[in-house]
């Protein structure tokens, strides 16, 4: 322990560096957080939270709390992932926020609940800053900052330890009623059940034609043909749509810049 | 050695020291890229590169060089930025983790002593974890943002990847943490110095202090997490080849694509010091030679701490050429039903081992020793296993007699040798019979 | 608390930024531009690449669940380093209550595990 930094942190002051380092970052902190809201793909506004967590991870570090700093970092990155995943699974990769108000009123409550709530923040803050001195810094770290956290959690705070772990039991419960497909003893489909239901009567047991096999376009849309000479339409993706291609489409694609070949004259 | 040494150094040595471990992990990848090619080469009979240089030791110099020069390709449905932004996170994240890696002891550089250590914090090891878990940002996001299938579904892979296997990871440790009573990385190196006494039922003997074989089940459990955690072969499944092509960065190029491999071989190499770190006694020299005094002194740790980095780099390597990639779902249940119950329990039966040493001898100890072999015993007992199979009753014979042959199939005898036809019947009953146990 | 020996790590990460950004900027400036339609389009293995389909590709939810098990192992970790680095101290009682933290996680793991929720196929 740095005893003049002691007596700095004792006063309550901070060093040059931990101030230069703050007003580095909260800036960048704010505009993420304001990123998160602004920004119409939900994977940019993910990307923008994880810029105001890790940031606050670096305040709980300058705070001299490396412990809880580096935690934030940690369980907030698993925890953005989570988001993250969510997102594209529920909405897809493209899609963008839309921008119609459902909630009548809703805009005009936000905005008089989030001032409340300023004016709740910055009144506790003034009063917090401006009088009352930080003081038993050192104390609390004397045998590292690990162990500080370590001697609290498990005999002062062990009740609200305890009951996190019930907090756990009830997210899984919570993870799995949303996203777990119960399936029932019989319905699983074992190795054996999906290939005799491969050589069923009615199913063609072979290898599905590939896209443009014998078709008049290289196109994924077009169906192949089936020996018989009817097309079959298991070759082409479900996704694509089926439709009739324009010469244009048809055509092979020419290299930006060079002599356009095989086109259509 | 402690916590106190470090923060002292003058800034032209903080400067040298970055400089010096940043060079190493650049050229070790180049190196040790050059040591994957010829040791698979070797395994698989053939010999590697060996055209450019003594041994072909320039081969992936040209190679990098050749990938900077390739031309750099931002597909048409990328998302611009986050494209651009995936690789930078990988290489940045990577290359951070090495801050707190120690190399070796205190020694003295140009008059100033100083540990062979960038830095050391008290949370040293979560830094490195931190750093790994922001890497992950970089794969998932140039796999989104790539605009394709593949990396997409590669990407996908490898969140769920490694998430799975970081929970194995960070349990893994917090049996050496118990023993070692700190996170600093020197700290942890320092405790695995002393032979502690143990005291097993009257007999009293010392045992050696590297956590790989105090703590061996954490150490199997950190090693295989290590592998998963880093996409290598056999768990591969982010980037599997036979299957998605690339996985997430199919559609990177040039540049791009060099920061993801930079970062692929930085994180083995994170992995494989943070392995030595925390359960192969770091930079201190192994039993043998560690009985020369001087071996755990001055720059000699250097070169114990990379000999055991390049074993664990030749293990990566060997695996990568034995094994065959696992399927997804041996892959996750492997790491959530094998290694995190098992995990948990060791640590359990570690905490109740350590609590009972330090009880008096009676009843409390007697009980805490006797619940731990309890829980253990009935972990091991109840711990599902796989279902033996039954032969069927009634054999199988498919959907009307296809494509599973008859039992009683009769081969026709060839009628051009009798003794072709002899030797022909004898394998026809016994492949009827192996295609009824397989059933 | 000193902030000291953090200095080092923000150093060797900016070193590393710089780096990073540095190589992924030159890129298509030292690499040759020979561009062309196809070569932009997603690789789909020489064929015509798939059209996303309309709402954009969803994918199974079933990865929430594993993303959801790992925040609350994530957070039973974090509970476990302080106490593994503290277990000295803490002595007979810190083991006692972890025992009953571990056993009540364990508790939802079980459950996850026998309604089938760790089960890929």
């Amino acid at each position: 322990m740095n005893p003049a930094l002691t007596g700095v942190l004792a006063d309550g002051g901070v060093t040059t560096g931990e101030a230069v380092t703050f007003w580095i970052l909260a800036p960048i902190a704010l505009a993420g957080a304001i990123g998160m809201v602004l920004l119409r793909n939900a994977v940019h506004s993910a990307l923008s939270l994880v810029l105001t967590m890790l940031s606050l991870g670096v305040f709980y570090v300058l705070q001299a709390g490396p412990f809880i700093g580096m935690v934030q970092i940690i369980v907030y990155t698993g925890a953005i992932m989570m988001l993250f995943l969510f997102v594209i699974m529920l909405v897809g990769r493209n899609t963008r926020d839309s921008l119609i108000e459902v909630l009548r009123g809703q805009r005009v409550a936000a905005i008089l609940l989030g001032i409340g709530f300023a004016m709740l923040l910055g009144t506790g803050l003034a009063r917090g800053i401006g009088s009352i001195p930080a003081v038993g810094l050192a104390e609390a770290n004397v045998n590292g900052n690990v162990e500080g956290i370590a001697k609290l959690l498990f005999t002062r705070y062990i009740f609200a330890f305890e009951v996190t772990s019930a907090l756990l039991i009830t997210a899984a419960v919570g993870a799995m009623i949303l996203a777990h497909v119960e399936k029932k003893p019989g319905e699983k489909m074992d190795q054996k059940v999906l290939s005799r239901a491969r050589f069923e009567k009615g199913n063609y047991p072979g290898p599905k034609a590939g896209p443009g096999v014998f078709a008049t376009s290289d196109s994924v849309a077009t169906p192949a043909l089936l020996p018989d000479g009817t097309f079959t339409e298991r070759s082409v993706s479900k996704v694509v749509p089926a439709r009739e291609l324009t010469i244009a489409e048809a055509r092979p694609k020419a290299v930006n810049g060079s002599k356009e070949y095989g086109a259509i004259k | 050695m402690s916590l106190d040494m470090f923060g002292h150094d003058p800034w032209w040595l903080i400067l040298i020291k970055i400089l010096v471990v940043f060079v190493f992990l650049i050229v070790s990848t180049i190196l040790v890229i050059w040591f994957e090619r010829r040791v698979v080469g070797r395994m698989q009979h053939r010999p590697g590169p060996n055209r450019h240089g003594p041994f072909g030791l320039l081969q992936s110099v040209a190679d990098a060089l050749k990938l900077a020069l390739k031309e750099d390709i931002m597909p048409t449905l990328a998302d611009k930025a986050v494209y651009f932004i995936a690789p930078i996170i990988s290489a940045m994240c990577a290359i951070t983790a090495w801050a707190v890696i120690p190399f070796g002891p205190e020694v003295s550089i140009f008059g100033h002593k100083t540990a062979l250590q960038i830095t050391d914090l008290p949370v040293a090891v979560l830094v490195v974890l931190a750093c790994s878990g922001l890497g992950v940002y970089g794969i998932v996001l140039g796999g989104w943002a790539s605009g394709s299938t593949y990396p997409l579904l590669g990407a996908l892979r490898s969140a769920a990847q490694v998430i799975s296997y970081e929970v194995a990871l960070g349990l893994s440790i917090v049996a050496v943490f118990m023993l070692s009573g700190t996170m600093s990385t020197s700290g942890i190196v320092a405790s695995q110095a002393e032979n502690p006494a143990v005291n097993i039922f009257g007999l009293e003997f010392n045992v050696p202090g590297w956590y790989a074989i105090l703590l061996f089940p954490s150490f199997v459990i950190f090693v295989i997490s290590m592998v998963g955690e880093t996409n290598r072969a056999p768990f591969d499944l982010p980037e599997a080849e036979s299957e998605l092509v690339g996985g997430f960065h199919t559609e990177y190029s040039s540049l791009k694509f060099a920061m993801f491999f930079l970062a692929e071989y930085i994180n083995m190499f994170t992995v494989s010091a943070m392995c030595t770190t925390l359960f192969l006694g770091g930079w201190r020299a192994p039993w043998p030679i560690s009985i020369w005094g001087a071996a755990n002194t001055g720059f000699w740790p250097l070169l114990w701490f990379m000999g055991k980095l390049v074993l664990l780099m030749f293990f990566f390597v060997w695996l990568r050429g034995t094994m065959p990639r696992l399927r997804y779902d041996q892959f996750m249940r492997l790491g959530w039903k094998v290694l995190i119950p098992l995990n948990l329990v060791w640590i359990l039966v570690v905490a109740g081992i350590r609590v009972s040493s330090e009880q008096e001898a009676g009843t409390a100890k007697t009980l805490i020793i006797g619940g731990v072999i309890l829980l253990a015993v009935g972990v091991i007992f109840f711990y599902p296993r796989r279902k033996q199979y039954q032969a069927p009753a009634v054999a199988d014979l498919g959907v009307g007699g296809f494509p599973v042959p008859p039992l009683d199939l009769k081969v026709p005898p060839s009628p051009r040798t009798k003794k072709i036809a002899a030797s022909r019947e004898a394998t026809g009953v016994s492949a009827s019979t192996t295609t009824e146990e397989e059933g | 608390m000193s902030l000291t020996p953090y200095v080092p790590l923000v150093v060797l990460f900016g070193l590393a930024t710089v780096f990073a950004v540095f190589s992924v900027t030159i890129g298509p400036y030292i690499g040759p531009r020979r561009i062309n339609k196809a070569k932009l389009e997603a690789y789909e293995c020489g064929i015509e690449p798939t059209p996303t389909p309309p709402g954009g590709s969803r994918f199974p939810v079933k990865f929430y669940l594993t993303a959801m098990l790992f925040i609350i192992f994530d957070i039973e970790i974090v509970f476990l380093y302080p106490w593994a680095v503290a277990f000295d101290s803490l002595g007979m009682f810190g083991f006692v209550e972890m025992l009953l933290f571990i056993v009540t996680v364990f508790v939802a793991y079980t459950y996850v595990w026998r309604r089938g929720g760790l089960d890929w196929d």
